[in-house]
This record gives structure tokens, C-alpha cells and sequence, in this order.
């Protein structure tokens, strides 16, 4: 069960590095190393994650219920013994949607505000 | 099995790791060592050596940020966790923390005294460079003898060893013009006294060298006390005016609170303005002796060289001047660092304090881990399950050490505030055995202190019970056991902590129990008066006017006459003191030196002294001293008949043994006139109850003028004549102040203010520590009780009786609680003795009270035993059975 199953304002904003961490995770499953390997390509270097900060960050997001151990492990030919993997809850999943959408708003007003341009049409 | 990089920064790594707390170690540090060692090989391989010194770098940066985190985010959670417990139980919590609080208050408020008045350093400028210096005749047994003027002027001048001298001698002035006639306590001091010190005044100035020149217009400097008291705290009172004796004086300072030593005098004045110090007589006289003196050693000088000084000058005195210095006196003069002359008689009795304090302490720290291991059993299976979810055995004690520290800062907070409270009256009892009770406050040093004690308490009281829990937890886990048993680690520590506190409360009993019994021994002494229905007042004649002893024979015959037939008054006397006088107990003894005649004084050797104190003829019948032998003072002796004296019992064994000194004549000058012993008096306890009475000589008051004092021996509450007695002394002299009005009893039982306030809070702690150690055993017991419900329903299933199961339940307390008094006893012997200075007619060892202290801990224990047991007996034998 999720933790937080009954509470339904997500706990924005996140620090950037939890959303990375979050956004690490969206497209799968992936063991510390991966993680700190995309968050270091996905944040050219904006958000400093290193092997003392990401567990600090993991055992959090652990606490909140918006990360999980991922059992069963992916499929042997893939698995490293010595490795854990995570895994975006639903309510992970939830929250990140919720910091991507508040992040959203936030461009749009700073596009009325002419701060950024307007998005071109596709 | 995943076996170690042992590499050199695989190392490192796990050191670093060291940083986190060890259950998140345990979680992640495998892992992150692993993340380390793939980044540390993909690094070195893309950006070579520099790239790997930056990794370590952010790496470290990371871990240095996370790691103290990681501790907050779990002592966070621990602390709220304790909070819920704490809520959960509060019975537990609430006697928990009521025991701590009066351990740790006893001794916070014990500490503020002793930082206040021991630790701190004198508030002067390098105040431990302060000295008194004393002249001293040890073999006359005169420890301290005051100084004359030229005596003084020769220290000055001849000493290598301090950067100055001062003198103090303190008079009673009488304050005129503002209503009633006012004593003023007055020290006349040099005019470089307060610089000497380095005391800035709060209003005005202190004195100038030019206050102290002969015809100087005279100046005063206010005490900060008198000032707040009298004056209001009058901010602008520099420049006014007070009106003193025969001279009116004006205000040029105002003193900040500091130390007044050796008296609390009202104002200063320089010594110039004092009529007797600058009197030729005095300034010339070598062996009027008023002043003391004060020294401040030069940079570098030690108090050895100080004294070394001070002895070479006193030798050299006594050679130049032989007759003020006889070589069989033991002359000498020595030099006291101020600072423990100031505390030395307060810090036998704070120290045994704190020790008693401490001993409260350790206590309920004994009887808080006793309720937390009880409370354990209970838990054991919360934490048991904990543990097999996850929680290692260090973070489930981490957990309990952390309840323990909150249970502690919040007993530290409350403990505090029972400090603060009783803060007023702790200064008021320091304040009789040191100047600096003022000093006295809860500031930083003592607010640490609290925080160190209560903290140390909880380390205490939580690793012994977390110890023991854990011993316990580990062998339950190992067993794979859920019953909640009594683990025997546990239950020997328990048993452990009861006889230690069994054994504290005895000692502190025994120590308390002493000092009542040394108190009541106090209060039964004959003081040779009798102090019921007495009224004594000071008096305080304006002596400027009183210039030849006819006046104040006048004044005296005057008010005796008035008094006498007042209703009410019984008899009525006029003397130079009384017996427990605080103002004599304060200057202490009038001594003189006298021949005998018949036995001329021998070469080297002291004439025979005595206290000395003249009294209007009925001063025996007033205060109730019995006539030995001969007679007491008639209104026939007067100034122009023949010279007599009473003297007392103590006087009379010592300077003529077996013969009858009746008849029997003495001279205070040197042969000039002779004195004719009248009489023998009983011995009176005159400068304390617990001293010796000392050699004693009266005179009539019409042949050796010294008004003093007034005693009124009444029909009824003595205290009801005072107002008339005021105002008989208003109507004959309205210039006379009078001050310290009160019963003799009251007198009498001042004097044992200190022994009697040591006694209450030795009482109070051994009170407390009496209450606290029963309320565990009791406790205990209960526990014990309900925990054997079913072993109990079977004995009593197969026969046994109420009163086997009564026996065995206090039984089982009591065998501790009698290992308990036994060691208690053991440790009294030693410990006692630290009390012998301040027992009267009572040895440390005192059998009745060690043997009371016993039965009043087994009484006490007995009752706490009982009501478990009790309990015990009333276990229905189905329904225990039906239990399991």
C-alpha cells in the first residue's frame, strides 16, 4: 500500500534534485548508478549529485512512498547482485506530474510576461 | 558472499561512509560504495586524474552535507517519537520527571551558590592579588589583632611586597533631622580605599586624597544596599546632605553592590572626618589598636614572600618597641588572600550540600532507570517487532537513549524553575556565612551546569537501562522468544538499583538525622540567662554630645528610672552588651588586660585577660544570671565609692582555682586603681551557644560608663513594651537611635539560623530521597506482583496461606532493602565524618541516630512493600490461573 494513498496534495515544490531523481525514473527502473549517471546528462551539470548526496535523497523519497524497491529484479541477464533498483510509485509518479505541471504554469507566466517567447506552433 | 574492495579508496570511501548514522550505513553504504567504485572507474577512464580529484572532491562535499542531515532527520524523529511515548504513559513520565526535577533543582540551586560565592572571582579588578593582613599574638592566642595608626604607617613604609595598604575600621553613627534618630553603621576608611580595590561608584566619586586632609569638608559615599534602602535608590542624591553627630557631611558617591567586608556598613567616610581615628591620642598611641588593613601583593609577588615581608617587619617592630610587642606573645603579622577570607566559612557547608544534593540526584536517577527497565518489560514486545522489521539493536538504543535525554532536558527545565524558586532564600541563609551571597544568581555558568547535569542524568539513567534492555533483546532475539520475561540482566540491575538507592537515602538520613540531633542539643544548651520575657534593644547615644561620663550616667540613671515603673516592666538594666548581641557577635569580645595584685606581671608574659562589660545593678535579675557567690551590684556603687566587680565562673577557676577570689583586687591600670571582686556569676553563653563562655568581668555601669544597650525583663509579651520603651528613650534624648529591637529569644534563636537552615535542607533532601527510594521499591514490587499473578494463583491454588504469600512478596523487598541499609551504614562511618565541624555534643558515629535512620528507611520500605503485597494476597487463585 501506498503511504500516502489518503493524502492528496503532493509535497511541492520538490528540490530539483528530487524531481530529477523523480524524472530519472519515469521511463524505468534503475539501480544508483544509472540514476546518477542520467540526472548528470539530464541536468548539464545544474543539479550536483554525487554518491553522497543521491541516498540521502533516495532514503527519502523512499519515506515519502514516492520511490520503491523494485522486487521482482529485472530479468537476470540484466541484474547485478550487489545492486538495488527503484522504481516510480504510482504516487511518485503523481507527484512528479503535479511538479512538472506547477513548473508549466510557472513558464506560461513568464511567457505572458514576456520574460521567455512564445512557443512557436508545431 | 560480497567480499571488500580492499583498494586504498575503496577504503577511504568507507571511512567517509563513518560520517552517516549507522542504520542508514547499514541500509545504503554498500550500494553507495559500489556507485563510487563504477563513477570513480568511468571518471578516471573520460577525464583521467583531474577529473578523479574533482569526483573525490564533490563526493566528499556531498557526504559532509548529508551525513549531519541524516543524524537531525533521526534524532528528529526519535525526539517525536519520545514525545508519543511520553504522552502514552503519562504516570510514568510525570513521576519521572517530578524525580528528576528535584534531583537536578537541589543541585542547581546548590551550584548557583557555590559558582556565586566560591567559583567566581572577586569582583575587583585582579581581585586574587587582595590580601587582609593581620597582626597576630598566637601565643596570648590572639589570631587577630587590629592595627594602630603608627603601626600602620610603619607597615606602609617599610613592606617591598605591596602596591598598597589600606585601612578600614567601621563606627555607629547617629543620623539627624529626618524624623526618628538613626543609626548609621559607618566605615571609615583611607582615602585611597576604593581605588585600592578598583571599585567605580555608580553615582559621583569615592574619595580624593584631599577628602582626608585635616579640615576637609566631610564627605560620605553610599552603600549600594543603603542607599536602595534608605534613600530610595535616589538617583539624585549626590550633593545632599546628612546631618551625622555634630557634623553635617554631604553625599559625593554612590558604591555599585560589592562585597562589604568585614561589615555591612551603611556609608563610608575618610578617616579624617572620624573623630576618635584623628584624634592625637590615636594617631600617636601605638597600642590603640582600631584598624584593619588591607593589602594588594605588587605583579609577580607570591603570598609566601608577601607573609616573608611581614614577618621580617613584625620582628623588627618588636625589637624597637618591646613593651607593645612582648617577646613571649608570639607576635607576628601575615597576610590572608581576600578572596578565601571572604568564602572560608561558607565552603565546608556548601560543599557538603552539594554533596548531599548530588546524592538526591543519583537516586532518583537509580529509581527513573528502575521505572524504565519496569516500563521495558512492557515495551519488549513493541520493540521486539520493531526489531525484526528492520531497526538494528544500535538504533533501537539510540532510540532509548534518546527518550532518556528528553525525559532529562525537560526535568533540567523544570528543575530550573525549582532552583529559581528557592534562589531568595538560599542567598538570605549564604548570606550569614559570606559577604558575597549577593553575587549569588542563575547566569550562564549555572544555566550549563544545569544543562550538563540534566544531560548526564539522562546518559546515566538511559545506558543503564538500555544496557540491560538490550542485553535482554538480544538473547529474546536470539531465542526467537516472544514471551515477555524478566531477562536476568535486568532483573539484576533492578535489584542493584534498589539497594543503591536504599543505601544513598540511609546516608543522607543518618546525615540529616545528625544535624537534628546536633540542632536539638543546641537549642536544650543553658545559656546561664533566661531568655523568656526579655526585650533588648541597642541604644545608640549621639556620643559628639556625650562628652564626659556624667551624661550618660544621667541618661542612664534617667531611663532606668522611667522604665522601672513602667506597667508591664518587671526590672530593667542598661549595659555595654548582652549575651548573643548580633553587634557583639559581630566586633566579638571586649577584651582587657588586667594584673592581680599580689602576683606582678613576669618578663615576656601577657597579663591575664577578660571580656569586660559594665552593667546597671540590675542586669543579673533581668536577664536571669544566677549569683554564684557574693553579691551582685547595689545603687551604693557609684562613681565616687570604692571600685568593684563581678566576675564569672569561668574567670574565677581560671585565675585563682581553689582560693576564694572574693575580696580579691584587680587592676586594668597597671596598679593605678584596684577593682575589689564582689561577687561570682554563673557562666553565660555570650558570643555563641555552641562556644565556650569566656572569661567574664562586670562592672557597675556608674563607675565604667558604656550605654549600650537596654534589657527589660516583662509580665507579659515583651514585644508590647517596646513602644513605650522607644519613646521613655525618645523623651529623655530624642538624639539617641535605637535599633535592633527584639525579644532574647529572638536572639538566642538567630544565632542558630545557620546551623538550623543546614539542618532543613540536609532534612529535605534526605526527605526526598526517602520518598523517591520507597515510591521505587513500592513500584518495583507492584511490578513484580503483577507479573507473577499466575505463579502466585498456583501457590495459592495448592494451599498456601495469606500470610506465606505476604511473606514472600515483602520478603523479596525487604532482603534488598536490608542490603541496602546495611551498605548505607557502611558508607555513613566514612562519610559522616565529613559532618564533625558542624555537630555539638554529637559524634559522627552517633549509634542513636544511625540506628534511628535504619528504622526509619525499614519503617518506610515496610509500608512500600506492604501494599503490593497485600495486593498479592487478594489474587483470586481461579482467576489467576484463567490469566495465562
Amino acid at each position: 500500500m501506498n503511504p500516502r494513498d489518503e493524502v492528496s496534495d503532493p509535497p511541492l515544490p520538490l528540490t530539483p534534485a528530487m524531481f530529477q531523481v523523480l524524472l530519472s525514473l519515469a521511463d524505468g527502473d534503475k539501480h544508483g548508478y544509472a540514476i546518477l549517471k542520467e540526472v548528470a546528462e539530464q541536468a548539464r551539470g545544474e543539479v550536483a549529485l554525487s554518491a553522497g548526496t543521491l541516498y540521502g535523497i533516495i532514503k527519502r523519497l523512499l519515506a515519502e512512498g514516492m520511490i520503491e524497491e523494485c522486487r521482482p529484479r529485472p530479468a537476470r541477464e540484466h541484474d547485478d547482485a550487489r545492486r538495488r533498483y527503484y522504481r516510480l510509485t504510482d504516487w511518485g509518479r503523481q507527484v512528479a506530474v503535479a511538479e512538472a505541471e506547477r513548473m508549466e504554469e510557472l513558464i506560461a507566466v513568464a511567457r505572458v510576461k514576456r520574460l521567455l517567447k512564445k512557443l512557436k506552433p508545431a | 558472499m560480497n567480499l571488500k574492495d580492499q583498494s586504498l579508496s575503496s577504503r577511504i570511501f568507507r571511512l567517509l561512509l563513518r560520517i552517516f548514522p549507522s542504520d542508514f550505513r547499514e541500509d545504503f553504504g554498500n550500494e553507495m560504495e559500489e556507485v563510487f567504485r563504477e563513477q570513480r572507474a568511468e571518471t578516471e577512464h573520460a577525464a583521467g586524474k583531474i577529473g578523479l580529484l574533482r569526483l573525490w572532491g564533490e563526493t566528499i562535499v556531498g557526504m559532509l552535507r548529508t551525513g549531519p542531515r541524516e543524524h537531525l532527520a533521526m534524532l528528529r524523529q526519535d525526539v517525536n517519537y519520545a514525545f508519543r511515548m511520553m504522552r502514552k504513559n503519562p504516570g510514568f513520565t510525570i513521576i519521572a520527571i517530578l524525580a528528576l526535577a528535584l534531583g537536578i533543582g537541589a543541585n542547581t540551586a546548590i551550584y548557583s551558590v557555590i559558582h556565586g560565592i566560591l567559583l567566581k572571582p572577586l569582583p575587583y579588578p585582579e581581585g586574587d592579588r587582595l590580601v587582609v593582613i593581620r597582626q597576630q599574638a598566637l601565643a596570648a592566642g590572639l589570631q587577630d589583632v587590629t592595627f594602630s595608626v603608627p603601626e600602620i604607617a610603619d607597615y606602609r613604609a617599610r613592606n617591598h611586597t605591596h602596591s598598597g595598604l589600606v585601612e578600614y575600621h567601621t563606627m555607629i553613627f547617629t543620623l539627624l533631622g529626618r524624623g526618628e534618630a538613626q543609626r548609621v553603621r559607618t566605615g571609615v576608611v583611607s582615602a585611597g580605599f576604593f581605588d585600592f580595590f578598583g571599585v567605580q561608584p555608580i553615582l559621583g566619586r569615592t574619595f580624593r586624597p584631599s577628602d582626608e586632609e585635616p579640615g576637609a569638608p566631610p564627605v560620605l559615599v553610599l552603600s549600594y544596599e543603603y542607599w536602595k534602602r534608605s534613600q530610595g535608590g535616589d538617583p539624585d542624591i549626590v550633593g545632599k546632605t546628612f546631618e551625622m553627630n555634630d557634623m553635617v557631611h554631604s553625599v559625593v558617591g554612590v558604591l555599585p553592590p560589592v562585597p562589604q567586608y568585614p561589615n555591612d556598613n551603611d556609608v563610608y567616610m575618610p578617616t579624617s572626618a572620624c573623630p576618635f581615628r584623628s584624634s592625637a591620642q590615636t594617631k600617636t598611641n601605638r597600642d590603640t589598636r582600631l584598624m584593619r588593613v588591607f593589602g594588594r601583593l605588587k605583579p609577580g609577588v607570591t603570598l609566601e614572600q608577601s607573609k616573608a615581608d611581614l614577618k621580617t617587619i613584625a620582628l623588627q617592630l618588636q625589637k624597637e618597641y618591646p613593651k607593645s610587642y612582648p617577646s613571649g606573645s608570639g607576635y607576628g603579622a601575615v597576610s590572608i588572600p581576600l578572596q578565601k577570607e571572604l568564602t572560608h566559612q561558607a565552603r565546608p557547608t556548601l560543599l557538603v550540600l552539594l554533596g548531599a544534593a548530588g546524592f538526591v540526584l543519583l537516586i532518583a536517577c537509580a529509581n527513573v532507570a528502575n521505572l524504565i527497565l519496569a516500563r521495558m518489560a512492557r515495551r519488549e514486545r513493541e520493540l521486539m517487532i520493531r526489531s525484526t522489521l528492520g531497526a538494528n539493536m544500535s538504533r533501537l538504543l539510540r532510540q532509548l537513549v534518546t527518550e532518556s535525554a528528553v525525559l532529562g532536558v525537560l526535568a533540567g527545565a523544570l528543575g530550573l524553575l525549582f532552583a529559581s524558586g528557592s534562589l531568595k532564600l538560599l542567598v538570605e541563609f549564604a548570606s550569614r556565612l559570606t559577604p558575597r551571597a549577593r553575587e549569588i544568581h542563575i547566569d550562564g555558568p549555572v544555566l550549563l551546569f544545569t544543562l550538563v547535569a540534566a544531560l548526564a542524568t539522562s546518559i546515566i539513567f538511559g545506558s543503564v537501562s538500555s544496557v540491560c534492555a538490550g542485553e535482554d533483546l538480544s538473547t529474546g532475539l536470539k531465542e526467537g522468544s516472544n514471551q515477555t520475561t524478566i531477562g536476568k540482566g535486568r532483573k539484576r540491575a533492578r535489584n542493584v538499583l534498589i539497594v543503591s538507592q536504599v543505601a544513598f537515602s540511609v546516608m543522607l538520613l543518618i546525615g540529616a538525622g545528625l544535624m537534628i540531633r546536633s540542632l536539638i542539643k543546641l537549642q536544650q544548651v543553658d545559656p546561664g540567662f533566661v531568655a523568656q520575657r526579655v526585650l533588648t534593644m541597642r541604644l545608640h547615644l549621639n556620643w559628639s554630645k556625650y562628652n564626659t561620663a556624667q551624661q550618660s550616667r544621667e541618661f542612664a540613671q534617667r531611663l532606668l528610672q522611667k522604665l522601672q515603673n513602667q506597667p508591664g516592666v518587671m526590672s530593667a538594666a542598661i549595659s555595654s552588651s548582652f549575651p548573643l548581641d548580633p553587634e557583639s557577635r559581630i566586633v566579638g569580645p571586649n577584651t582587657s588586660r588586667f594584673q592581680i595584685e599580689g602576683r606582678p606581671t613576669q618578663d615576656g608574659k601577657l597579663d591575664p585577660q577578660t571580656n569586660v562589660r559594665s552593667t546597671s545593678p540590675d542586669y543579673f535579675r533581668t536577664l536571669g544570671i544566677r549569683m554564684l557567690k557574693g553579691r551582685t551590684f547595689s545603687e551604693g556603687d557609684k562613681e565616687q565609692t570604692v571600685q568593684v566587680a563581678v566576675i564569672n565562673n569561668s574567670l574565677a577557676r581560671h585565675q585563682w582555682k581553689d582560693e576564694d577570689p572574693i575580696g580579691k583586687r584587680v587592676s586594668f591600670d597597671e596598679g593605678k586603681t584596684w577593682i575589689i571582686v564582689v561577687g561570682i556569676a554563673g557562666d553565660v553563653k555570650e558570643f555563641g551557644l555552641d562556644k565556650e563562655a569566656g572569661d567574664e568581668l562586670y562592672v557597675p555601669l556608674d563607675q565604667y560608663v558604656a550605654v549600650g544597650s537596654l534589657e527589660l525583663r516583662t509580665s507579659g509579651n515583651p514585644l508590647s513594651v517596646a513602644t513605650q520603651a522607644r519613646r521613655a528613650v525618645r523623651e529623655i534624648d530624642p538624639e539617641t537611635a535605637i535599633s535592633n529591637v527584639e525579644t532574647l529569644e529572638q536572639a538566642r534563636s538567630d544565632t542558630l539560623n545557620s546551623p538550623r537552615v543546614m539542618t532543613n535542607l540536609l532534612g529535605l533532601f534526605a526527605v526526598l530521597a526517602l520518598a523517591i527510594a520507597a515510591s521505587g521499591i513500592g513500584g518495583i514490587l507492584a511490578l513484580s506482583v503483577n507479573q507473577r499473578v499466575h505463579e502466585i494463583g498456583i501457590r495459592m491454588a495448592m494451599g498456601a496461606k495469606t500470610y506465606d504469600v505476604l511473606r514472600m512478596v515483602v520478603g523479596q523487598g525487604m532482603m534488598l532493602v536490608l542490603l541496602g541499609v546495611a551498605l548505607g551504614l557502611g558508607g555513613a562511618v566514612v562519610l559522616t565524618r565529613l559532618l564533625g565541624a558542624f555537630l555539638f555534643e554529637v559524634t559522627p558515629t552517633d549509634p542513636v541516630t544511625f540506628l534511628g535512620a535504619a528504622l526509619v528507611l525499614l519503617l518506610a520500605s515496610l509500608a512500600a512493600c506492604y501494599f503490593p503485597a497485600r495486593r498479592a494476597t487478594r489474587i483470586d487463585p481461579l482467576e489467576a490461573l484463567r490469566y495465562e
